[in-house]
């Protein structure tokens, strides 16, 4: 009946004439407007495609590492063979012992910066690579050469002295090559080490987060304090403080505990805590606000204490959301804390910039490879974890 | 329970209404006056009708009985006892011997069919038992055959937003049942329902009535309160405008009920 009140002549007609010259001039203005910003934006952020192709070559050694990551070792078996050589007057000084069967011979045991020296090395392993070190007197060593012993064992080599400081110093030739079974490398242990740093960095933040968001999230909530003044200004200032802490990235909060707390994976916990206590307040007030109160009439109805309402019509409503929630908090979590570690927080980011900036490209491919790996496991477990509880 | 003590009992051999409800006002905080010097009495083993507009105070009424609503003014009597006047611990006890059924069954969907039923029983066990979802043997009995009774016990371990909603709404039976009531309130416990479901769902609340449960339940269709009803009790804008016999409301009585709204909905 009532829908006959509703009659087609009561809807607005415009003359179509008018309406479409209407729409293509304001269609225009806004492609001009897009034209300008798009420009702009292009300009500003020095887009430039082409040198994506010009310097491919910089990327090169991170990308060709990519497929070859400092994952197993060797151990080596090593022959050191030492002869001193002084630049001023004096004894030469005393030295460990050669490895057994080996020695090494100068042309010259005195000489000056830039003389020629021929060096000699006998007794080593036959057809195998090593490297000549010069080292002063404070113990610093310079590699000099890499050379390759013949089927005798012997080498010779051609080399000029060194500008070092001080009057004694050493050449050593090294001789090396790899022994028994394969075994993670040192960088393997080290990731290893880190990840799982970085793992219990993402649980640990997150778990601070749930301990305050979870009281946090009722004050939060309309349904239950928007109901006097004094409720509303407690739910009013949650939802602000929630908002703000929100829109401050963890990369700006672990900077800032960094210099607080000192550089380290505490900062980072701090920095993922803080703002996932306003990410989930957030969401469980949300998911507070929604809940049935049907079910909460009916449990009271029986004849229930209000803690076995709480127990019976209102735990179960939100906690598998709550349970949901927070494993995806953690993996965002995880997926944060990788590079929380650029910013002094702590975990796999770290030593990942670390092996950036010393150009150890296989050790980084190594870091990147455990990155992705932990992340994708994380990301497919909280899928099927989620799924199960919701 | 000295305060619910009835004033009305003194007045003569006879014995009590059940259920009498005497001057019952509610006017909400909005200024709602959903209900207007409310007055009847109910006997034990009756099935009472309530019939009305939607706003016409039939909610209200039923949920001021067991004070799921706070009534403003009035007296409310079961078995003598005066409800409006008992503390928190009391009214628990009188709410446990009442059960309810509601229009959109109320029950938590994502715990099992089992928990519900069971959650009929919380004001009998001990509270810190229940608080860890710890259920003595008997009591998992006693849902089961509450379960079993409804026609559904294979669904006991189901989770209750899988059923359809005939099927849920059986569970609020049998969570009602669970309490062992002597009364039961059942507000529109079929307008969610099909017809065909509709009347499963009566029946199996008219089956309880036989057994001696009285009956308080509201119906939006007057075919399903002349069908169901022993007798009827009409609301409008909060005051009852009938009482009697399904048989005695006819077209005049009807518009009585009905239609004057219904004339206005088409001027405009």
């Amino acid at each position: 009946m009532r829908n006959q009140t509703v009659t087609p002549q009561a809807i607005p007609q415009i003359p179509p004439g008018r309406r479409s010259l209407l729409r293509s001039w304001q269609f225009l203005m806004l492609l001009l407007a897009l034209i300008l910003v798009y420009g702009y934006g292009w300009r500003v952020t020095q887009i430039n495609l082409g040198e994506l192709f010009t310097k491919a070559h910089l990327i090169r050694p991170l990308l060709s590492s990519l497929v070859r990551p400092d994952l197993l070792t060797r151990d080596r078996q090593v022959q050191i063979a030492r002869s001193p050589f002084l630049t001023g007057p004096g004894a030469p000084p005393a030295l460990p012992p050669s490895s057994e069967g080996t020695s090494l011979s100068l042309s010259q045991e005195r000489g000056r910066i830039g003389d020629h020296l021929v060096v000699r090395g006998q007794g080593f392993r036959p057809n195998t690579e090593g490297v000549l070190w010069w080292e002063n007197q404070i113990g610093q060593r310079l590699p000099l050469r890499r050379f390759k012993t013949d089927e005798q064992g012997r080498f010779t080599l051609e080399i000029t002295v060194p500008q070092t400081p001080g009057l004694e110093h050493v050449v050593i030739a090294e001789v090396s090559w790899p022994v028994g079974p394969l075994k993670p490398s040192e960088t393997l242990k080290i990731v290893t080490e880190r990840m799982i740093e970085t793992v219990f960095l993402a649980l640990m933040g997150t778990t601070m987060a749930v301990i305050v968001a979870v009281p946090l999230s009722f004050l939060g909530a309309r349904n239950l304090m928007a109901r006097n003044p004094v409720g509303f200004t407690v739910y009013f200032i949650t939802r602000t403080v929630f908002n703000i802490a929100r829109s401050i990235e963890p990369l700006i909060m672990a900077t800032v505990f960094a210099v607080w707390v000192g550089i380290g994976p505490f900062a980072g916990v701090l920095a993922l805590g803080v703002h996932s206590i306003a990410a989930l307040g957030k969401l469980y007030s949300e998911q507070i606000e929604s809940i049935d109160p049907g079910p909460i009439e009916a449990v009271a109805a029986t004849g229930a204490t209000p803690l076995q309402v709480v127990r019976y019509a209102v735990i179960p409503q939100i906690v598998p959301q709550f349970i949901a929630f927070t494993i995806y908090r953690w993996d965002i979590n995880v997926r944060m804390s990788t590079v929380i570690g650029f910013v002094g927080g702590g975990g796999i980011g770290f030593i990942l910039m670390q092996y950036i900036n010393l150009l150890q490209w296989r050790q980084a491919a190594t870091a990147v490879w455990a990155i992705t790996l932990v992340v994708a496991l994380m990301d497919y477990a909280s899928a099927v974890i989620r799924e199960k509880v919701v | 329970m000295p305060r619910g003590e009835s004033p009305a009992r003194k007045k003569g051999g006879d014995p009590l209404p059940f259920l009498v409800v005497e001057h019952l006002t509610k006017v909400y905080e909005d200024g709602t006056r959903a209900l207007e010097d409310v007055s009847f009495t109910v006997e034990r083993g009756e099935f009472v009708v309530l019939i009305g507009l939607s706003g016409s105070g039939k909610s209200t009424l039923l949920r001021c009985i067991n004070r799921l609503v706070e009534p403003t003014s009035g007296k409310i009597y079961i078995d003598g006892v005066d409800v409006t006047a008992l503390g928190p611990d009391e009214l628990r006890r009188l709410r446990r011997q009442i059960g309810m059924i509601f229009q959109q069954f109320n029950l938590v969907k994502r715990a099992s069919v089992l928990t519900n039923v069971l959650s009929g029983r919380l004001g009998y066990v001990p509270p810190l038992w229940s608080v860890v979802n710890y259920w003595p043997r008997e009591e998992v009995r006693r849902a089961l055959e509450n379960l079993e009774r409804v026609g559904i016990a294979d669904k006991a371990f189901t989770r209750a937003d899988q059923l359809s909603g005939g099927q849920q709404q059986r569970v609020g039976i049998a969570r009602a049942l669970m309490q062992e009531p002597k009364l039961i309130l059942a507000d529109e416990p079929v307008s969610a329902l099909d017809p065909a479901t509709s009347h499963s769902v009566l029946k199996y609340i008219e089956d309880l009535n036989r057994e001696g449960i009285t009956i308080l339940c509201s119906l939006h269709f007057l075919s399903l309160a002349r069908r169901y009803g022993k007798r009827i009790i009409a609301l409008k804008q909060g005051r009852i405008v009938f009482d009697g016999h399904p048989e005695e409301i006819d077209d005049h009585r009807f518009r009585e009920i009905y239609g004057e709204e219904a004339v206005e909905v088409e001027i405009r």
